[in-house]
């Protein structure tokens, strides 16, 4: 992930710049391949932790870098995206899972269908088709007038899109509700960071209606894992076999 | 704006307007006030298509939200004529309803959606282009399906009896949608002026003929589309039916008309081949099934889809004869195809609404439960008796006359020297002939076991007369039929106007009030012959009555009860006694499943304590055409269930393989 060599021309700060991007959207890409890796559930949250954390350095990097009239806003959204990613879903979903560990629920992902080498050749498949699919959208980054980011922005994109393909990845191939959960959390970050990307910033009444989305979502889940916990004593997707007619 | 374009404004607005009070207004209310605005929407059809028969003509364009040109609206003489005709049959089951209607059918839905079914049969012969005609079809068959599901809270088979026909219904919509749009595409245009110039030796014409026909054939009820008429039917309330039965159908027939007349003419032979095959085989098939039905509504179902098979018939052999220059007979044809429309439509009408008053008076429709009903009905027992003799095509009824003309133009249309025609019309002759045989067997049937006897069931011995607004509207269609029988020249005239056939080879009034066939030379004077039966009967029936009076009075004693005087009304000749010879003649077409069941006293071979009897005929077409069709859907259907298996992971798989195609797709 050496940015520096491609591009050469650039002052101190945007080289930090670059390499902070670099650095953050390794850290997203890492995270998500490990979570596809890790079946402990409570370090799957963790990683969470991490990856929300990597998303706020993100923001942090394309606020400072961008202009400084929606420098304050940029950061705002950055402390948004710390403390609802960084901190208050993962907290909300390691509650419900130690919870359901508590009350007699798996510790682990237990019914993945694919092996854990089996998901990660899939997922090395799905960056590249991701780093594929995302060069348009890399193109129209790196064109894109007037940002001191856009080399470095565009770079990171695919990691964007692999990691909502990771997170969908996720959603097909667990059977736990938490796993659900985190599979969507991933997704979604996924989503941010394409967004953060390519829109070099998000507007802070667009990241507030899309965080309270997506904390709406997990509660739901949250509450919706706690009832089928209590309804059918377990909280694989097994059991729910009705979705049709 | 001229008379015609007024007219089909006060029918939208009054159709507006039912549709409003149906909706606003409850209880007795709503019935009076919906049944009384949808009558008049009927009524200004009948104005409508009065003036539009006489003549006036005019072009209504009307702007849809639809991507199309806009709707055109231009009725013709023709389709004055349906019009009329369909808003006759609107005006009487509109009357009828309002003292037949109760519970389900009584409701907000249903009201609003018989002013609509009203509207949208009107605007059916009015369409002047493909857009239009499409929409108002689609309309009246929508508002159908709700009329015949009025009762499917209470009754399963309402139910089922919808979904058949709303599948028939939209099997024939889309039918004549692929037909039209088969045609446009070889004439290019929609309006039906732009479309009557089509070559009809195109390879596009012929699709469009086959595909409209078809199409046309399954609302008309024709065999083998026919099979969701006998389930509709018992099955919606009896002024639906007799709408359905006696208006809609008509449509199909206009249908017909339509390609075969107007957009298409001058086409193969073996399209006019086709449809007499299709409409002979219909007019036997219904009529034997009409034979041998015992449930009342079922039997005349299937005597509509004798007699639309009957009209059919006559559009292909006036359509063989014009190919093959015999123009007098061919007129004759033709003028036959729309008085078997309009007497079938009085007749049908009478018909259906009797078996409403019936139905109503004794929540029968099993003529093996009813009997005796002369004596407590006797406005419907006389409507009803009129509607059956128009049916089985007696004298003085417009059945008669109507039929007389087809055998007309079939007697003088037979060409000894031209081979096809040498074949093809004698032997229509003798299947038309067969029909008529049986359509009386069918009709003595059930007026005889209906009406006269002793009564078969408790609700038959309880019944009352039907109130006076359904008396009224049975009255007056039985009137028609008859004004149709003894006045047929006017009718003739006009329907000859209709067809644009004028001079030499129409249809003209003669003497008092008969028909002369210019075509073929024929004339028929009922009026003349009910005057001179008048003169000689008369006198023979006094002399009658006189002699009776003369006798001595008769004392009544029990009918023979095998030495016993055990007699029951069970004993008497029922509807499946008096059809036993047709079933047995007409076994290997009917197939019937007979059941017996003797149970013997003790060890006893000899005696038997009770013996069950129980006869079912099926509809062979039904179950060896649709059913195994019906069959392999489900098949197909379950194995497609197969990826339907509930799991959420599944899904989501789906989805998940559906979004890397697309983004491989679109990268490549």
């Amino acid at each position: 992930m050496s940015v520096a060599g491609e591009l050469p021309v650039m002052s101190s700060t945007a080289a930090a710049t670059a390499q902070l991007i670099a650095l953050a959207a390794g850290a997203l890409l890492v995270t998500s391949v490990l979570v596809v890796w890790r079946r402990e559930l409570s370090a799957q949250v963790r990683l969470l932790t991490v990856q929300g954390v990597s998303l706020a350095v993100l923001a942090v990097t394309i606020g400072l870098s961008g202009p400084r009239s929606a420098r304050a806003e940029l950061l705002v959204v950055a402390v948004l995206v710390l403390v609802l990613r960084a901190w208050l879903l993962p907290w909300v979903v390691g509650r419900r899972l130690r919870a359901g560990i508590e009350a007699g629920d798996a510790a682990r992902e237990d019914g993945a269908r694919l092996n854990p080498t089996a998901s990660l050749v899939l997922v090395a498949l799905l960056t590249t088709v991701a780093y594929l699919v995302s060069r348009p959208i890399s193109a129209g980054v790196a064109t894109r007038a007037g940002g001191g980011i856009s080399g470095p922005a565009a770079f990171a994109v695919p990691v964007g899109v692999c990691m909502v393909l990771i997170g969908f990845l996720l959603l097909v191939d667990r059977r736990r509700a938490m796993s659900q959960l985190i599979g969507f959390l991933v997704l979604d970050n996924g989503i941010a960071t394409v967004a953060f990307l390519t829109a070099a910033g998000v507007p802070f009444a667009v990241e507030l209606g899309v965080s309270s989305d997506v904390l709406l979502v997990v509660l739901i889940l949250a509450v919706l894992s706690r009832r089928m916990q209590a309804q059918l004593g377990s909280t694989t997707l097994d059991s729910m076999t009705e979705l049709k007619d | 704006m001229n008379a015609v374009a007024w007219g089909l404004l006060a029918q939208a607005a009054l159709a507006a307007c039912a549709v409003v009070l149906a909706v606003a207004t409850r209880g007795r209310v709503r019935t009076v006030l919906a049944g009384l605005s949808c009558a008049l929407v009927a009524g200004a059809g009948v104005v409508t298509g009065a003036l539009a028969l006489g003549g006036r003509t005019v072009v209504v364009r009307v702007a849809t939200a639809l991507p199309l040109p806009p709707a055109v609206i231009a009725p013709d003489r023709l389709g004055g004529l349906l019009m009329l005709l369909v808003g006759a049959v609107g005006v009487l089951a509109s009357l009828y309803a309002i003292g037949y209607v109760h519970g389900a059918s009584a409701s907000r839905t249903q009201w609003a959606a018989l002013a609509l079914f009203l509207l949208g049969m009107q605007l059916v012969p009015a369409a002047g282009d493909v857009v239009s005609f499409l929409l108002a079809w689609e309309l009246m068959a929508a508002a159908s399906t709700v009329l015949v599901l009025a009762e499917h809270a209470r009754r399963r088979t309402a139910r089922e009896a919808a979904v058949w026909y709303a599948v028939m219904t939209h099997l024939s919509f889309v039918l004549i949608l692929a037909g039209f749009a088969a045609l446009a595409a070889t004439a290019g245009a929609t309006s039906f002026a732009a479309l009557a110039g089509t070559d009809p030796t195109r390879p596009g014409a012929t699709v469009a003929f086959v595909l409209l026909v078809v199409g046309f054939a399954a609302k008309a009820g024709v065999a083998p589309l026919h099979v969701w008429l006998p389930r509709a039917h018992p099955e919606a309330p009896s002024h639906a039916s007799a709408l359905m039965s006696a208006a809609m159908v008509s449509l199909g027939g206009y249908g017909i008309l339509l390609v075969g007349i107007r957009l298409l003419p001058g086409g193969p032979t073996w399209w006019a081949v086709l449809l007499i095959v299709l409409g002979a085989g219909s007019a036997v098939y219904g009529i034997l099934h009409a034979g041998v039905a015992t449930d009342l509504k079922r039997l005349l179902a299937y005597s509509t889809s004798e007699n639309l098979g009957l009209v059919v018939a006559a559009i292909g052999l006036a359509m063989l004869l014009r190919t093959h220059h015999v123009p007098g007979a061919a007129s004759v044809a033709l003028v036959a195809a729309l008085l078997l429309l309009i007497s079938h439509a009085a007749f049908k009408a009478t018909l259906f609404l009797g078996a409403g008053a019936v139905l109503r008076a004794t929540g029968e429709r099993d003529l093996d439960r009813m009997g005796g009903l002369v004596h407590t009905m006797p406005w419907t027992a006389a409507t009803f008796g009129v509607g059956s003799l128009g049916a089985a095509a007696l004298p003085v009824t417009g059945g008669f006359v109507a039929e007389w003309t087809l055998l007309q133009a079939l007697i003088h249309g037979v060409r000894p020297a031209d081979r096809v025609v040498a074949v093809v019309v004698p032997l229509t002759l003798g299947l038309i002939a067969l029909t008529a045989g049986l359509a009386l067997v069918t009709f003595v049937k059930a007026f005889g076991i209906a009406f006269l006897a002793r009564a078969r069931s408790a609700g038959a011995a309880g019944a009352q007369e039907a109130p006076a607004s359904m008396r009224v509207a049975m009255a007056l269609g039985a009137l028609a039929v008859l004004a149709l029988g003894v006045l047929p020249g006017p009718v003739a005239a006009a329907a000859a106007a209709a067809l644009g056939l004028t001079g030499a080879d129409g249809a003209r009034v003669a003497g008092l009030g008969g028909v002369e066939l210019t075509g073929v030379g024929a004339v028929l004077s009922p009026a003349a012959l009910v005057a001179l039966g008048a003169v000689v009967g008369l006198p023979a029936l006094v002399g009658v009555l006189v002699v009776g009076r003369r006798r001595p009075a008769t004392t009544d004693v029990l009918g023979w009860g095998c030495g016993g005087v055990r007699t029951s009304p069970r004993m008497q000749y029922n509807a499946t006694s008096y059809a036993e010879p047709v079933t047995r003649i007409f076994d290997d077409a009917l197939q019937p499943r007979r059941d017996v069941v003797v149970t013997h006293v003790g060890e006893s071979a000899y005696l038997a304590e009770r013996v069950r009897f129980a006869q079912h005929v099926d509809d062979v077409v039904e179950a060896r055409l649709y059913r195994p069709l019906v069959a392999a859907a489900d098949a197909v259907a379950d194995r497609a269930r197969r990826v339907q298996n509930g799991s959420i992971n599944r899904y989501l798989a789906f989805s998940f393989t559906a979004l890397v195609a697309v983004l491989l797709v679109v990268v490549a």
